[in-house]
C-alpha cells in the first residue's frame, strides 16, 4: 500500500531523514517507533506532503506521491490524523468532523460518513454540538481519528495516538483502531509506547537516527533485545 | 509583585465604564448638546464608522489568514474608489441605461458602480497576493522572518500604489457626483442620502461575509485556515488558494467601502491612508482579528470620533480615533470582543 524507499527530508537545511526505506501492506498494522527526535513524525509529514522529500521515493497505490502537494494526497486517500491538539477548538464537534470531509463532494456521503465515525465513537455523538475546546483529551483523540475517517481514506496514519492519556483510554482507543483495521482500511501508526503499539501491530519498524535501526514481525520485536537497546536506551522495564 | 497590580476583567470593565460616563458626561455639559445634534451625530458617526469597520474587516479578514497586518490596505480601499468612479465616469455619458430606467437611473448606475469597485478590488487583490506576497508566504509567513518581510513590503506596496494612482488618475481631488436622490432631513440637519446608503450597504457587506464564513462550505474552509495552515492541509484543504480568496475577498470589502464614501466625501489619491490609521483604530478597540469586533469597533470609532468634534472641539478631528485606541490598549488591551489565546475568526 505505501513503500517508502531511500526517503531524504528534513527542515530548513536539517536533514532529520538518511534514507529510510519502509513499506505498509494493505489491510495491516504497522507500528513506527523510536525515541523523540528519530525522525518518526518526520516520515509522516513527508508522506502527507507536509514537507518536501529531498529524494527518494514515496509510493501509495502504486502512484508516486512525493511531489504532490498535502491537499491532493489527501484526495488519494492516504490521511494523516494529527494528536489529539490538533483540533479546531473555536468550532463545535460536527463542524470539526464536516472539515475532515472537506474533500467529498456529496452531502449524502458526508452525513453517512459522519453517521460511521458517530457509529465508531458513541461518545462523539454525546457532545456532537459542544466546542472542540471543551473536549477532554481522549476525546479530543476520537475527534482527530474521526475526522481523519470522513473523508474515506484508504490509509490511516496516526501520529501518537496515545500521547498524554490514560492507559485505560488509550486501550480504548487502540480498540477502535483494530476495529478500523477490520473494515478494510490500512492503519500506520506512530507510537513512543512501545508494549501498546507492539501488542497492537503485525509488523514493526524501529527507527533510529533517520534510518530504520530494527524491522521485523511485532510478536518477536517484543522480545528483540537490539529494540530493548535501542528505543529504551538499555532499560527493560517498560516491554 | 505584578500580579497585584492586574485589574482582572471586572476591574477592567469597571475602569473603562468610568471612563465612558466620564465622556458622556462632558459630551452632555457641552452648549452644543440637544436632540437634534444627537441625531446627527449618531447618522454621521455610523455612517464613518462603517466604513472604518469594513475596512478594519478586511484588515481583521487578513490578520487570520496571513498572521500579518496589511499596511497597504488603505490603498485598495482608494484604489476602489477610484474604479468605482471610473466606472461612473463611463455610465454617465450613457443615454441608454437613462431611456430604459428613468426612474432609478442614478441608483441603478451606483450599484453597478459598487459592483465594480468590489470583483475588480477582489482580483486586485488576488494579483498582489500571488504576485507580491505569495514568495513569502512561502517561506513560511505569519510569525516567522518571512513574516516581518511581510509587513515591510506591505509599506512598499502602499508608496507604489499610491505613485500608480498618482500617474493614472493626477493628485486632483475628484468629486463623485451620484445621482441618489434629495438630501433627507436628519433632525434638522439635511444629510445626503449616502449616509443613510452607506450605513445599508456596509451592514449588507458585513451580514453576507458573516453568512458567508458561517453557512458555506468555503467559509468552513476559510475559517480552518485562519486557526491552522498544516491541519487544513491535511483535511485536504488547498492552503494557497484558500489565502488568495482571504486577501481577494479583503480588498473587495476595503473597495465598496470606497465607492461608498466616494459621493459623500471627494476620491483623492492620499484618502487611503488616514483610513487605514482609523481603521486600525476600529479594529483594535473591536479586538484584533475579531471579525464582528471589527464592525462594532468601526461604529465605535466613528461615533466616538464624530461626537468628540461636534461637542469638544472640531479642530482635532483625527486625533480622536486615535485616543481612543490609546485608552481602549490601556485599559483593555485584548479590545471588546479579542481573546488573549489565538482563536480567530
Amino acid at each position: 500500500m505505501l513503500k517508502i524507499n531511500q526517503l531524504i527530508s528534513g527542515y530548513g537545511s536539517v536533514q532529520i531523514l538518511n534514507g529510510a526505506n519502509m513499506k505498509v501492506e494493505k489491510q495491516s498494522i504497522v507500528a513506527l517507533l523510536g525515541g523523540n527526535g528519530t525522525g518518526k513524525s518526520t516520515i509522516l509529514r513527508a508522506a502527507s506532503g507536509l514537507i518536501r522529500s529531498w529524494k527518494g521515493t514515496i509510493e501509495f497505490d502504486g502512484e508516486q506521491i512525493q511531489n504532490l502537494p498535502a491537499h491532493e494526497i489527501v484526495g488519494k486517500g492516504l490521511v494523516q490524523v494529527t494528536q489529539g491538539k490538533d483540533v479546531f477548538p473555536a468550532m463545535s464537534v460536527t463542524e470539526n468532523l464536516k472539515l475532515g470531509g472537506f474533500i467529498l463532494k456529496s452531502k449524502q456521503q458526508l452525513s453517512d460518513n459522519l453517521e460511521k465515525v458517530y457509529n465508531y465513537f458513541p461518545r462523539l455523538n454525546e457532545r456532537k454540538d459542544q466546542l472542540a475546546a471543551t473536549l477532554s483529551g481522549g476525546e479530543l483523540q476520537m475527534l482527530c481519528i474521526g475526522r481523519g475517517l470522513m473523508s474515506n481514506p484508504k490509509m490511516i496514519m496516526l501520529d501518537e495516538p496515545s500521547a498524554a492519556l490514560a492507559p485505560q483510554i488509550v486501550l480504548d482507543i487502540f480498540k477502535n483502531i483494530n476495529r478500523i483495521r477490520q473494515d478494510g482500511l490500512t492503519v500506520l501508526v506512530v507510537e513512543q509506547n512501545v508494549r501498546m503499539a507492539l501488542l497492537l501491530a503485525d509488523y514493526g519498524y524501529v527507527i533510529k537516527d533517520g534510518v530504520i535501526n530494527v524491522e521485523g514481525d511485532s510478536k518477536k520485536l517484543m522480545y528483540d533485545e537490539s529494540v530493548k537497546e535501542s528505543y529504551l536506551g538499555g532499560t527493560k522495564a517498560n516491554v | 509583585m505584578f500580579n497585584k497590580l492586574r485589574i482582572g476583567k471586572k476591574g477592567e470593565n469597571i475602569i473603562f465604564g468610568t471612563f465612558v460616563l466620564l465622556y458622556i458626561g462632558w459630551c452632555v455639559n457641552s452648549p452644543d448638546m440637544n436632540i437634534e445634534s444627537l441625531k446627527s451625530v449618531l447618522t454621521i458617526g455610523l455612517s464613518v464608522g462603517i466604513i472604518y469597520g469594513l475596512v478594519a474587516l478586511g484588515i481583521s479578514l487578513i490578520y487570520t489568514g496571513l498572521d500579518v497586518v496589511n499596511f497597504s490596505h488603505g490603498e485598495f480601499f482608494m484604489i476602489g474608489a477610484f474604479a468605482g468612479l471610473t466606472m461612473f465616469n463611463l455610465l454617465g455619458n450613457q443615454d441608454w441605461i437613462f431611456n430604459l430606467f428613468p426612474d432609478a437611473y442614478g441608483w441603478i448606475i451606483y450599484v453597478v458602480c459598487l459592483f465594480t469597485a468590489f470583483v475588480s478590488m477582489g482580483l486586485f487583490g488576488v494579483f498582489i497576493e500571488r504576485v507580491f506576497l505569495r514568495p513569502l508566504t512561502k517561506k513560511g509567513g505569519g510569525y516567522t522572518v518571512a513574516g516581518m518581510g511581510i509587513i515591510i513590503c506591505g509599506f512598499g506596496l502602499s508608496v507604489v500604489l499610491i505613485n500608480v494612482a498618482y500617474l493614472i488618475w493626477n493628485p486632483v481631488a475628484k468629486p463623485f457626483p451620484a445621482e441618489l436622490g434629495l438630501p433627507m432631513e436628519v433632525g434638522g440637519l439635511f444629510l445626503p442620502i449616502t449616509y443613510i446608503w452607506m450605513i445599508v450597504v456596509g451592514l449588507s457587506v458585513a451580514a453576507g461575509l458573516w453568512f458567508f464564513l458561517n453557512k458555506t462550505k468555503m467559509g468552513l474552509g476559510i475559517r480552518a485556515v485562519a486557526y491552522s495552515k498544516d491541519v487544513s492541509n491535511l483535511v485536504g484543504i488547498n492552503v494557497p488558494l484558500y489565502i488568495s480568496i482571504i486577501f481577494g475577498i479583503a480588498c473587495a470589502i476595503a473597495g465598496i467601502g470606497g465607492t461608498l464614501v466616494g459621493p459623500t466625501y471627494q476620491v483623492v489619491v492620499f484618502m487611503g491612508y488616514i483610513i487605514l490609521m482609523k481603521a486600525f483604530a476600529a479594529a483594535v478597540v473591536g479586538g484584533f482579528g475579531n471579525l464582528p469586533g471589527a464592525i462594532v469597533g468601526g461604529f465605535t470609532v466613528g461615533i466616538f470620533e464624530t461626537a468628540s468634534s461636534f461637542y469638544i472641539s472640531g479642530s482635532h478631528k483625527d486625533l480622536y480615533a486615535f485616543l481612543l485606541m490609546i485608552v481602549v490598549l490601556m485599559i483593555k488591551p485584548t479590545g471588546f470582543f479579542g481573546v488573549q489565546v489565538k482563536m480567530k475568526a
